[in-house]
């Protein structure tokens, strides 16, 4: 469209993030019951995690069925420091956790050391998936190895660190994960998982990762990135590395979901294996899918809605069951027909009101533009 | 050494379980590029149908093996029809359309016949042991093997000495070309995928006497078969059946020697590095277009 600028373009763009936002701010003022809004701030803090995969998915072209790994990390982190925090009552005698001391650990192992420090905790809670991540993209995009076969890598590296963290018991709490913690203190701030505090934390990191995430696609980086995801080899014909940039749009998404796995665990209470698990790493993809994976704001609100819908239907067995055969009936109707999702629906039925009243000069235009755009 | 080749046998009777799984797989994966994970539920559907058979029709396993494989390879037909022949060109989402699919025919037998364990009986001639190299082994596991081997070669036949398997490797070729000679893309796609999933049905049933019968029972198979598709290479059968055979022995040493996570992991992580190193897999020589 040239008659729009590059700032209203921006506007434009900026605004369904804006807006979003400042309706998750306003909930408590709607929501007065701390129950309910624990529970949306669970589904929030998935949301964050699916706007990650938007991030590497829609945006880098890298189906990461592994995100959940990065969440799964950050969420340890967080949770390992929060134990250490724990009252007497609930850790063994110097200070060990408890399960350490069912599972006869005489020493605090050398890797939940530096966990005692809570600084250290919250800033490796982002940069840990981060590294995990550069690391592993570094292995992957460093050979070319693209499409099905990276989706394949991340699942089968997030299994074997789910399987790792299983089978250590004594050093990782197994198949329980670490439960029994300790409330997150900072600068004085009591962050009860039931508080307006907790809520408006979760909040806030949502505003930030959107923006964040929604920066980085306007940068040149963030261009590059995209046309990698359209045409790999041509980027790489005019003599980009086109690896270096996978790897940190791959290192970024995760250092998003390590954030969200932190507040995981403070809104949860505990962190599991289940955490980075299969599961949860799939259902991410589907919720991206349904919102549209091209979109952060639509990624965000698909899995707010659909996480949420699901929570709020499992509350009777019976209607979980159906509730999973529609999901799967939708998530394969949206896959056929909506490849952009609900984001790119919602755009389509944008431009379709926007473009009512003029119907009659766009049709002149609009045989020109296609003409444009086919070239 | 009785140790060393009882570790063998299980090695083959693993191998073997996987390869079946793995086989209808790698043919849909190979030819049409359908990564297909609703694959374990063709398996899950193939042993309920097993069970259906058994306890409603009084068939036994062996007699109700070529029904099994009809019915299965119908709900493939069904499906490829109506859900992936919609997808040509965007082999990434027909991971998103698979899973989906997958979800509803799992949920769909929970709500139609119940999430409780089923079981179906050994067939009567099959359940005693027999003498191998001097080692007792259940009649039921040489059984498997032997099937295996045998439909292995009649998937091999049908690929390489058929009119359709000529069809669908023109196609493999280049997609265009063979329909500008006149082939019907659409049909040989359908029956290809039809004929996967009957396969894959039939590893359910087969190992359906073995193993409980439970709607989820498909989704360990499904990431286990897939590493032997790769392992072995796409486009390879022969790769097929060296990496199915190659990963049931690793991942019965392996456990014999550490345990099950270990091997697990192991077996995992030698994929993540060979993906790396060999994305063609391990048995072709063919480089990627």
């Amino acid at each position: 469209m040239s008659s729009q600028t590059g700032l209203s373009r921006l506007g434009a763009q900026l605004a369904p993030i804006l807006i979003v936002c400042a309706i998750v701010f306003a909930l408590p003022l709607v929501l007065n019951n701390d129950f309910l809004l624990n529970k949306v701030a669970r589904y929030l803090v998935l949301g964050i995690l699916t706007v990650s995969l938007a991030l590497s998915w829609g945006f880098g072209g890298i189906l990461n069925l592994g995100q959940a790994m990065s969440f799964g990390i950050g969420s340890y982190a967080m949770a390992m420091a929060l134990k250490l925090k724990t009252v007497p009552v609930h850790t063994g005698p110097g200070g060990l956790p408890d399960f350490m001391v069912w599972n006869n650990v005489a020493r605090l192992p050398w890797f939940w050391e530096p966990f005692k420090s809570l600084g250290f905790a919250l800033v490796a809670g982002i940069i840990l998936p981060a590294l995990v991540a550069a690391a592993l993209g570094w292995f992957i995009f460093r050979s070319r190895v693209t499409g099905v076969y990276v989706s394949i890598m991340t699942l089968a590296t997030m299994v074997v660190l789910n399987l790792v963290i299983i089978d250590q018991q004594s050093y990782t709490g197994g198949f329980n994960g670490i439960t029994d913690l300790a409330q997150l203190e900072v600068f004085g701030i009591v962050f009860d998982t039931y508080s307006r505090a907790t809520f408006y934390l979760v909040a806030s990191c949502v505003t930030l990762s959107l923006l964040v995430a929604f920066a980085f696609t306007r940068t040149k980086a963030g261009l590059v990135v995209q046309a990698i995801r359209d045409h790999e080899s041509r980027v790489r014909y005019f003599g980009y590395d086109v690896a270096a940039y996978q790897i940190f749009v791959f290192a970024l998404s995760a250092a998003i979901a390590g954030l969200a796995g932190m507040l995981y665990t403070i809104v949860m209470e505990f962190a599991s294996p289940t955490f980075l698990g299969v599961q949860l790493s799939l259902s991410v993809v589907v919720w991206c899918a349904v919102g549209g994976r091209q979109s952060l704001v639509g990624a965000f609100l698909g899995a707010v809605l659909v996480a949420g819908m699901q929570g709020a239907l499992s509350e009777s067995a019976a209607f979980l069951e159906t509730w999973t055969l529609i999901m799967g009936a939708l998530f394969v109707l949206v896959v056929l027909f909506l490849p952009k999702g609900l984001a790119g629906l919602a755009h389509d039925i944008w431009l379709w009101i926007a473009q009512r009243p003029h119907a009659v000069q766009d049709t002149a235009l609009g045989v020109g533009q296609t003409r444009e755009g086919s070239t | 050494m009785d140790q060393f080749i009882e570790q063998i046998v299980t090695g083959l009777s693993i191998g073997s379980i996987l390869l079946l799984v793995a086989m209808g797989l790698s043919i849909i994966y190979g030819s049409m590029g359908i990564i297909n994970l609703a694959h374990g539920e063709f398996v899950m559907l193939g042993a309920y149908t097993a069970w259906l058979f058994q306890s409603h029709f009084g068939l036994g396993l062996l007699a109700s093996l070529v029904p099994i494989f009809i019915v299965v390879a119908a709900i493939g037909w069904i499906i490829e029809r109506f859900v992936l022949s919609l997808l040509n060109n965007r082999p990434l989402d027909t991971i998103l359309a698979t899973w989906g699919v997958g979800i509803m025919l799992q949920q769909g037998v929970r709500l139609m016949v119940g999430s409780e364990l089923r079981y179906v009986q050994l067939p009567q001639s099959l359940s005693d042991s027999m003498d191998v190299f001097g080692l007792s082994v259940s009649s039921y596991r040489v059984f498997l093997f032997t099937v295996t081997i045998a439909l292995f070669a009649v998937t091999w036949i049908l690929m390489n000495h058929t009119t359709v398997g000529m069809k669908l490797r023109a196609i493999m070729q280049d997609r265009s070309v063979a329909a500008s000679f006149g082939i019907n893309a659409k049909r040989v796609y359908g029956l290809t995928f039809a004929y996967g999933a009957g396969l894959a049905g039939l590893a359910g049933a087969l190992v359906s006497p073995l193993k409980s019968v439970s709607p989820d029972m498909g989704t360990g198979y499904v990431i286990d078969a897939f590493m032997v598709v790769v392992l072995g290479g796409v486009q390879s059968l022969a790769g097929t059946v060296a990496s199915a055979f190659i990963l049931g022995e690793l991942s019965g040493a392996i456990a014999f020697l550490q345990n099950d996570t270990v091997a697990k992991a192991l077996v995992l992580l030698a994929i993540v590095v060979l993906i790396r190193f060999r994305p063609e897999g391990l048995f072709t020589t063919r480089v990627r277009a």
